[in-house]
Parts: structure tokens; C-alpha cells; sequence
């Protein structure tokens, strides 16, 4: 289990938050601290994730893409499978225990992707809570499905229009309201980001994922795997999918940030790799930040929403800087190829942030041999991404379909006097 | 200076710094002091200053724009300080930008242009203990915050890490909104009396005149921070001077 020394990994981590919101942390962190080692509690939290989310999610075997690329064999852990389309809702179900014990009427989140936020509108529907998803302007043109149905599950999701509008300013957004509604709200921190105690809490609860590769890996490869590779935006889905292995150096560990359009300042979200990422402190934690000589924050750039941040995880900061995890990046136009490639050779729709994964995953096999194996943790499903994908292969008769569609949208709300 | 426990109620002012550009900021700097205010918080504009309202947020994007940095505070620092000896100038910032510059450093050259105290939201007095004797032996003073739902005992590590004067955050929520000053808020003040001899600066939701006249007698200094930076915004600072004057003689 991930241990912090004190909400610190070496020097990364810790808790800088304005006086306000201290005492929520230091609840949380009681109540956390209370439970994780309670095997009842950790079983209470699988049989949620069974039950609702359809866990165990398969690992599964890409025969004919293996064959194809002609390497190690490659197998994806199927995040994708999880109710709501991502690993998001895993952390969300465990933080959704939490808020039960401590009686809190009221949810905030910040979103990207909008996964995080759907998988908290999500369990505020099923808990009967009410929700706020701060999302960035910017993030809300891109994944506007999830946006849709966050509305229809009855949450209130606000638009940030601050700054670059993506995932920081949501995330500086929640923080905002958390400042105000302390006392009766708990904020579903969306990934291992934030303020102790949050990293160790949310890397808690996705540790799920590789407790499960690790039996299934077992199963059916009669041993472990030789890498696993996640592409990292906050860090979670890929602490989720290492967490069971870092004492054991055979696994190497692979993290893939997002490489964007080029290595150029405001063009990627790489912070691991390439020296691009400086120490810093903000939005709660000490991390290694893309900013500037005078600390602003800088912006980023990648075409999934969900990896276009600023800060990563000081867990994974604290692995790569000690070797344990390799961080590499892959290009927006890699992501597309192997987005496709998964697609047309193996049947199974990636989201963008996960065909980060993908591309770098696939790279690697390549140079391995077919005796070994690498887990690609493919966090999420596709289907958000349809307007992004059309964007990328550009088809005219998408483009009039969604003409003859916004044509008969209006008239409808001209009938119904919708708004 | 810091004013002494109970003195009269003083206004504290706000600049930030870049905005609306460099240049104006000393002419702002200058009414406030002609205005009557005797504190004035430097804030270095940081990207994400996230226990500031929608206010402060965009001055601090708009002063980025405009040139506004750690450096460019310094060096306002140095200027206004020399030109305004009655007015005590207070730093305020976030902690990554002092940080990225090299916080022993910063603490040299901010002492040295003649800054008195620094308002760090995130910073945590944790983190601030160790710097103390570095902090006092330069004469400046790190101004922490108290906010209604600290702990009683925290309150008590605050207070005694806290120099120069307590920051006292009026009620929940980020800065810019208003604030009620009611038998809670004086019970509140009077907790963190008890823990504390050091004079009071009440800030978040001071307004208006009225405001200032409710804490008249409760508190020795009130921040009047946003509202002024909206008068900036709006009418420029020359106009916002004056109305700053005009409420200072209001309550005097
Ligand atoms: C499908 C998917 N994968 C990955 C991410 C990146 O987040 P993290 O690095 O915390 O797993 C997101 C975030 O929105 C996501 O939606």
C-alpha cells in the first residue's frame, strides 16, 4: 500500500492550502486513516465496485494485434468496462463511503474529461446528493457529452471561464467553493492531485485495478507481466494500475503523458519526462509543474482533456524521480494512429486519454519479445470522444448529419418552448 | 508601522501589482496614502490564486499581462516605500511565485525595500515556524490567518507564529463577497482576543462605510481590498481615491 510520510513522497506532496480549508483535510485524513487498513472496509468497497460497476474488469488478450506488430504479447486492462466508461469511477465509489460516514449532504468536483464529473453525478444520483462540477469552458466544448448527461443525472454543471479554461481553473474553481461550503460539502478530488490526504486516498481506492491484474496476470499468463503501461494526466489511473507492483522490480512500470503538438511551451502536458515539469507549490501540493521563471502556472495542451493538466501526481513525481516509474509521452497524432489501430484490428473503442497508453504501449512491444507481456491499463471507452475523433478524420457526412440534427433540435425547442 | 492593539480602526488598502499597469500603480499607491489609508498589501498576481474571488482573480490575470511578477513587486516595493514612509506595505502573495524566486532571497530583498509584513494564503504556519528567527531577524513580520472554523488550539499555534498583526478571514469563502457583522462574528473575535495581544486586520466583505463603522471598536485594522479594486477596474484609480477618501472621512 502507498504510504505517505507525513503527506509527503520524498519531497513532493504535503498540504498547502489556504487556513479554511484545513480542518475538512484533517477530517478526511482521520476517517481515512481509520479505515484503509480495515479489512471489512476495503471489502465493503469491492462488493460496490462489483455490484455497480461491474467489477472485476477483464484483462484481455490482443491476439491479433500482438501477431500484427509482432512483439511481446499485449493485454489491456479493461477500464473501459467500468459503469460510466472510465477508472474514474472507482476512486468516485470509494469517496462516496466516505461521504456516507462523515454525513455530508453536498458534492463538488472538478472534471477534465468530464469522466471524473460523470462518475460523481453518478453516486450524488445514487446516494441522493447534490452536486456541483466545475469544468473548464474550454473542456466543456470538448467532451460535451459528458456534459449532457451530468446535467440530466441532475447535477449542476458550472462552465470556468478563468485562464485557459481546462482543468486547472476547474480545479482552482473547486477549491473556491470548498472554501465556502466546507462545513456541509465534501470535494471528490478526481485524481492523485490535491492537498494531503488526497493522493494517498485516491491511489487507495484505484489500487483496485492492479490488485486485479496481479491475480489475472497470474491466471492467465501463468506469471507476471513484464511492463505495465497508463498514460498519466493527474496520475491515477496509472498509480492504479502499479500500486501492486512497486516492490516488485521485474515489472517495469511505464507512465505516458501527453506529448501534444510539440515539446514547444503551451503545446503539451509532458511534466515527467524531458525536464519540461519544475518543483513547485500550488493548488494544494508540492509537485513538478509546467510554469515559468516566475512561478505562473503555464498552459498545456493535449487533445484529450482528461491529460491537459499542469501538475501530476507527487507519487508519480516521487517514482520517477527514483527510477521506479519511466516516463515517456506520446503525440496527439501517435494517440490517433493507435487509437484507430486498436479499433479497426481489435474491436475496442479508446478514449483519447487512454490511447495515450495505447501509443506508447505499443512502441515498447514492439522492441520486446513475443514470450513477454505488456498490460496496457485502458482507463476509459471511447464514446465521449466521438466529436473529437470526427474532428480528426473529418467525414462530410458526419458534418450533415450534424447539420440535418441541429436543424431539427431547433425546431423542436421552437415547438416546446424548451430552454 | 503595525498599529497597537485597540488603536482606532485603520484602513487597509490593496495593489495589484500590474494592474491595471505598472505605471498606474504607484499613482494609485499614492492616492491611497493622500486618501488616508494606512496599510497597503503589494499582491504579486499569481496564475491561480485560489482563495481569491472573481475580483481579484481577473486583476491577477489582467496584471500578468501587464508585467506584473515578484521582481516587478520588489522593485515597486522599493520605490513607493521610500516615497510613502507613513504607509506600512505589506506583501501579499501566493506561495509558488516566492518560492520559484528563492524564499531566503525573497525575504532579503523584500526587507531591504522596506516591506514590513507578507499575507501568504497557502502557506501554512507549519511551514512558516522554521523560517521565524530568519523572519525576525530582518523585521519582517508573516501575517497569518485565523478563519471562524479554526480549531482553538490551532488558533493558538497561529496567533503565536503570527507577527505584526492577526489576519482575521471575516467568514467562509473566498474574498469579494459580503460579510455579516453580527453577535457571531463578535464572539469569534473575541476567541481569538483571548489566544492573542496582537492587533486584529479583518478582511473578506468589507465594503462599505457601514462595514467599516461595524468594525469600528471591534477590530484595529479592516481590509478593504476588492471593492476598491472594482472602484479601479471601473472608474480608474484616481476616481477610486476619492471615493477611498470619502468613506476614510466618514468613519472618522
Ligand atoms: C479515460 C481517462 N483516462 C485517464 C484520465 C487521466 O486521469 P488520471 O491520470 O488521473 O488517470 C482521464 C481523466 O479525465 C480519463 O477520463
Amino acid at each position: 500500500m502507498i504510504r505517505s510520510d507525513n503527506g509527503y513522497f520524498g519531497e513532493f506532496g504535503g498540504r498547502f492550502v489556504p487556513e479554511i480549508l484545513l480542518p475538512a483535510l484533517t477530517e478526511l485524513e482521520d476517517l481515512f486513516f481509520g479505515l484503509r487498513d480495515d479489512p471489512e472496509f476495503w471489502q465493503e468497497f469491492v462488493t460496490l465496485c462489483q455490484e455497480f460497476s461491474g467489477r472485476p474488469t477483464p484483462l484481455t488478450p490482443l491476439r491479433r494485434l500482438s501477431k500484427q506488430l509482432g512483439g511481446a504479447q499485449i493485454w489491456l486492462k479493461r477500464e473501459d468496462l467500468n459503469h460510466s466508461g472510465a477508472h474514474k469511477i472507482n476512486n468516485v465509489l470509494g469517496q462516496g463511503l466516505l461521504v456516507q460516514r462523515m454525513g455530508k449532504q453536498r458534492v463538488i468536483a472538478e472534471t477534465g474529461a468530464g469522466q471524473h464529473g460523470l462518475a460523481t453525478a453518478i453516486m450524488a444520483a445514487r446516494l441522493g446528493l447534490e452536486a456541483t462540477i466545475y469544468m473548464g469552458a474550454e473542456d466543456i466544448e470538448r467532451q460535451y457529452s459528458n456534459v449532457f448527461w451530468m446535467r440530466q443525472l441532475g447535477s449542476d454543471v458550472v462552465g470556468v471561464t478563468t485562464g485557459a479554461q481546462t482543468l486547472k481553473e476547474a480545479l482552482d474553481e473547486a477549491l473556491r467553493d470548498w472554501a465556502a461550503s466546507v462545513e456541509t460539502t465534501h470535494y471528490v478530488l478526481g485524481t492523485a492531485c490535491g492537498p494531503a490526504p488526497f493522493p494517498e486516498l485516491v491511489s487507495y481506492f484505484q489500487s483496485i485495478i492492479s490488485d486485479e491484474i496481479k491475480e489475472q496476470s497470474q491466471r492467465q499468463m501463468g506469471r507476471l507481466p513484464d511492463e505495465i503501461v497508463a498514460c498519466v494526466g493527474g496520475g491515477s489511473n496509472a498509480i492504479g494500475a502499479f500500486a501492486a507492483f512497486l516492490e516488485t522490480p521485474e515489472v517495469a512500470l511505464i507512465g505516458i503523458e501527453a506529448g501534444g503538438t510539440s515539446f514547444e511551451d503551451g503545446q503539451h502536458s509532458v511534466r515527467l519526462s524531458h525536464n519540461t515539469g519544475e518543483t513547485g507549490i500550488a493548488q494544494g501540493y508540492k509537485t513538478l509543474f509546467l510554469q515559468n521563471d516566475d512561478g505562473q502556472l503555464g498552459d498545456t495542451h493535449s487533445i484529450a482533456a482528461g491529460l491537459d493538466y499542469v501538475g501530476v501526481s507527487p507519487i508519480l513525481a516521487y517514482l520517477s524521480q527514483q527510477g521506479r516509474v519511466i516516463p515517456e509521452s506520446a503525440t496527439d497524432d501517435e494517440v490517433t494512429e493507435a487509437f484507430s489501430l486498436l479499433m479497426k484490428t481489435e474491436g475496442i473503442i479508446p478514449a483519447l486519454e487512454s490511447a495515450h497508453g495505447l501509443a506508447g504501449g505499443f512502441k515498447r512491444a514492439k522492441q520486446m519479445r513475443p514470450e513477454q507481456n505488456v498490460v496496457i491499463n485502458l482507463s476509459g471507452r471511447g464514446d465521449k470522444d466521438i466529436f473529437n475523433i470526427a474532428r480528426a478524420f473529418p467525414q462530410r457526412e458526419w458534418t450533415e448529419f450534424l447539420q440535418r440534427e441541429a436543424a431539427r433540435s431547433t425546431e423542436l425547442l421552437a415547438q416546446k418552448g424548451g430552454h | 508601522m503595525f498599529p497597537a492593539q485597540y488603536d482606532d480602526l485603520q484602513i487597509m488598502s490593496h495593489a495589484v501589482v500590474g494592474f491595471p499597469s505598472l505605471e498606474e500603480n504607484e499613482k494609485a499607491i499614492a492616492g491611497l496614502a493622500e486618501a488616508g489609508v494606512k496599510l497597503i498589501e503589494l499582491q504579486v498576481p499569481f496564475s491561480d490564486p485560489v482563495a481569491d474571488g472573481h475580483t481579484l482573480v481577473n486583476a491577477c490575470y489582467e496584471a500578468l499581462k501587464h508585467g506584473g511578477s515578484v521582481q516587478a513587486t520588489l522593485d515597486l516595493a522599493q520605490r513607493v516605500c521610500a516615497r510613502h514612509p507613513e504607509v506600512t506595505f505589506i506583501l501579499m502573495s501566493y506561495l509558488n511565485p516566492l518560492y520559484r524566486f528563492g524564499l531566503e532571497e525573497l525575504f532579503k530583498q523584500a526587507a531591504a525595500a522596506g516591506i514590513k509584513g507578507m499575507i501568504v494564503p497557502d502557506w501554512p504556519v507549519e511551514e512558516i515556524e522554521p523560517w521565524l528567527p530568519q523572519l525576525d531577524a530582518l523585521g519582517l513580520a508573516p501575517i497569518l490567518m485565523v478563519t471562524p472554523n479554526t480549531a482553538p488550539d490551532r488558533v493558538k499555534k497561529i496567533t503565536r507564529a503570527s507577527r505584526g498583526m492577526i489576519y482575521v478571514v471575516s467568514r467562509m469563502g473566498v474574498t469579494g463577497h459580503e460579510t455579516h457583522w453580527g453577535e457571531k462574528f463578535q464572539n469569534y473575535i473575541t476567541e481569538i482576543r483571548k489566544h492573542t495581544d496582537l492587533p486584529l486586520a479583518v478582511g473578506f466583505g468589507v465594503r462599505t462605510a457601514d462595514d467599516l463603522n461595524a468594525l469600528s471598536g471591534k477590530a484595529e485594522v479592516a481590509a478593504f481590498c476588492s471593492q476598491y479594486i472594482e472602484w479601479q477596474r471601473d472608474d480608474g484609480s484616481d476616481v477610486a481615491a476619492d471615493k477611498m477618501k470619502t468613506i476614510i472621512e466618514a468613519i472618522a
